[in-house]
């Protein structure tokens, strides 16, 4: 278990995190989505132990992380945001450096290596320069060699940045592995797709505050409705504009209008509002509830902006 | 910085180079030199007279013995005084120098060869300092001969005759011609008495005496190569020190902060690695000297493990230092290379401490460049033991800890683990 108690963290410029607490049970695939800048990096900082807290604290099953305490870090794998990998060393050498690091004796270590070359499907490749791997192989090799010591907690942040959509989607398969073989994952990003697709929990951070923390349905179950619908823009709908706002709020978008449906409003009685206007179902599109749309709603400013 | 940096380094190797070799410096100053004046004659007075006022020379003549009195030089003495690295050379005027009846100038001279300009330089200003009192001598030592030859009556009459000579066509007086002693108030012109030895040879007489380094196969590489060992181990240990900015941005070096080990590990692990890495480096160089040149490495090989060891650890700490005050790569290599190449010229790496202007001299001696070239020296050069080069280990190892308490104290206050 590990526990967040308001965990206040500044620097000179800015205050990072302000009294965030949370809760993220072992074996949790625990998500935090913001914007960059929100907090995420610092607070991942604080949970590895690789920063000081100036007021709160963190444990993980009831032990203080602090930056002196070095054996704690046996029990956490941290995946930093960049590709912390020695270019021109091979894979196997990265990994054997950095699995010594951890103090794994040799034999053992050798032994994990292989599994976890393996089983991120870079065994083929284990004696080639960094260099010559692709950005996602790069991205695989960077999990495995914050793996080695067999940690129960994950720390992965923004493992995916600049990865092509196949790759992401293998980084993905092999933490879902991870995460039922066990293992306590936090995983930070700002694609809410991802944390959609991953994480049975997920907290939305903003200017250092966890803004929303819940599963996914809890999260949106906060939306003021279900769904929203937009309509293409041409002189048609244009006309039947005064028919979309009678169910609710329209907004003008630059290529298309947007509806967002108020209480009690029926998807039955809206589409055959559409046909009797003779409008087309090819301009209408539903769109179900995101988490983008809750950042919305909770900050008045999109994920990526 | 780093762009401001390359106007700075070549404007400080202008000043360094053109204060050794521009006409804006005199010269020489405060070459140490022994000095033993056994004669009573005028001559050889006037000569220690003309040393001690001569600015390329600190001319010493007395030395601390066994008991810690301060006493003059004797021979042996004066000879250990040089053999010690203390003077550069030593002048001794026997007490037969200049006799009453000396036809010439007899004098010693012990000579340190460490550096082949040096020595030169030395040698030309002794000589200098003797042929600028050498009319008296060559006209005493005249007079004299013709005595001997012609005999006194015959010799008088002679001397006579050439003073009327010398009077009608030089207008000097007779009197001084016949009296030279008198000529030595009016000094004398100076001559390096290129191209006419064997003339001279016969007034003065340069008994020549190498005291240091005497069996040394290949003098000029036994006395650069630790120079030039030293400037490209700094390059290198600021290229390995460096490597941190790398680590940092990449991000391997917040995979180390967040692994079990602390930041002394981290840095203790690169200072280890530099260090080992410094003292290969200065083994080979020697080695490769000792394959090419035959400089002898072996039979002092002790001392001067200990002194390339200091003298890594030294370098080493000089690296971390600059990745302590630096805030990117760039600027670390900036940086790294004005101040190489200024230790490097004023520690004597290149060329020898004593052509530059005074306060180099003094300033040369802060740095380690110059303790671990000496200390190269008096192993490689001198043969020196242990005890004689403690003192070079004593500095190179202090200097050492100061640049790493600086260091550690910029490394918690800089950007490299943050």
């Amino acid at each position: 278990m590990i526990k967040v108690d308001r965990l206040t963290k500044k620097f000179p410029e800015v205050t990072a995190l302000r009294e965030v607490s949370l809760e993220i049970p072992e074996g949790e695939f625990f998500g935090l989505l913001g914007p960059n800048g929100a907090g995420k990096t610092t607070l991942m900082s604080l949970l590895v132990g690789y920063l000081d807290a100036d007021d709160g604290q963190i444990s993980i099953d009831g032990e203080v992380v602090r930056r002196d305490k070095l054996d704690l870090r046996k029990h956490i794998g941290f995946v930093p945001q960049s590709l912390a990998l020695y270019d021109e060393m091979s894979a196997l050498q990265n990994l054997e450096m950095f699995g010594k690091l951890f103090g794994i004796p040799s034999r053992e270590l050798h032994k994990r290596i292989e599994e976890k070359l393996d089983s991120a499907g870079l065994f083929e490749r284990r004696k080639d320069k960094v260099k010559t791997f692709s950005g996602g192989m790069k991205r695989r090799l960077n999990i495995i060699a914050s793996m080695l010591h067999d940690p129960g907690i994950l720390l992965c942040d923004e493992p995916t940045v600049g990865v092509d959509p196949q790759s992401r989607n293998a980084i993905f398969e092999f933490l879902e592995r991870l995460n039922k073989q066990g293992k306590t994952i936090v995983y930070t990003t700002h694609y809410m797709e991802e944390a959609e697709r991953l994480c049975s929990r997920i907290g939305i951070i903003d200017h250092g505050t966890i803004i929303a923390l819940g599963s996914v349905d809890e999260l949106l179950s906060r939306l003021p409705y279900d769904e929203t619908i937009s309509i293409m823009k041409n002189p048609s709908t244009r006309e039947c504009l005064p028919v979309f706002q009678s169910f609710g709020t329209l907004t003008e978008e630059d290529d298309h209008y947007e509806l967002k449906p108020s209480d009690g409003f029926a998807l039955s009685n809206f589409f055959a509002k559409v046909e009797s206007s003779g409008l087309k179902y090819q301009w209408i599109e539903l769109h179900r509830p995101t988490l983008e749309a809750l950042f919305l709603q909770l900050t008045g400013r999109r994920l990526r902006d | 910085m780093a762009v401001l940096l390359t106007f700075i380094v070549p404007l400080v190797l202008m000043f360094i180079f053109g204060s050794i070799f521009n006409g804006g410096n005199s010269g020489p100053t405060g070459i140490p030199i022994a000095v033993l004046n056994q004669s009573k004659s005028d001559v050889a007075g006037k000569i220690v007279s003309t040393l001690d006022t001569m600015e390329a020379f600190q001319m010493v003549d007395s030395v601390k013995n066994a008991a810690g009195n301060i006493v003059p030089f004797d021979t042996t003495s004066m000879k250990e005084y040089v053999i010690s690295g203390k003077a550069t050379a030593g002048i001794v005027f026997p007490p037969d120098a200049y006799t009453d009846t000396s036809t010439a100038l007899r004098l010693k001279f012990y000579y340190d060869p460490k550096n082949e300009i040096e020595m030169q330089m030395v040698s030309g200003l002794v000589r200098q300092a003797v042929f600028s009192n050498f009319p008296s001598i060559m006209a005493q030592s005249g007079l004299r001969l013709a005595n001997r030859y012609l005999g006194s009556d015959s010799g008088s009459e002679f001397n006579k005759g050439l003073a009327i000579l010398v009077h009608k066509y030089f207008r000097l007086d007779t009197a001084n011609f016949l009296n030279p002693g008198k000529w030595m108030s009016y000094g004398g012109r100076t001559d390096t008495a290129r191209g006419r030895g064997n003339f001279m040879s016969n007034f003065v007489r340069i008994d020549n005496e190498q005291v240091v380094g005497e069996n040394v196969k290949n003098q000029w590489a036994t006395s650069t190569i630790g120079g030039w060992a030293l400037t490209f181990l700094l390059f290198a240990v600021t290229a390995s020190s460096s490597s941190l900015f790398d680590e940092r941005k990449s991000g391997v070096m917040l995979r180390l902060l967040t692994s079990p080990v602390s930041r002394v590990h981290i840095l203790w692990s690169k200072y280890l690695f530099n260090m080992c890495l410094a003292i290969v480096q200065l083994v080979f160089m020697f080695v490769v000297g000792w394959l090419m040149f035959q400089v002898d490495i072996f039979s002092n090989f002790l001392n001067l493990m200990l002194i390339i060891i200091s003298a890594s650890i030294a370098c080493t700490s000089f690296g971390m230092l600059l990745a302590a005050v630096s805030k990117t790569r760039q600027q670390a290599n900036g940086l790294g290379t004005l101040l190489i190449l200024t230790m490097s010229a004023i520690g004597g790496a290149w060329f020898p401490t004593f052509l530059m202007p005074s306060a180099l001299q003094s300033l040369s001696k802060l740095t380690f460049v110059y303790w671990a070239m000496e200390g190269f020296l008096e192993v490689l050069w001198r043969g020196g033991g242990t005890v004689s080069i403690l003192p070079h280990i004593g500095i190179l190892l202090g200097m050492a800890v100061v640049i790493n308490l600086v260091s550690i104290w910029r490394f918690k206050k800089g950007d490299i683990f943050s």
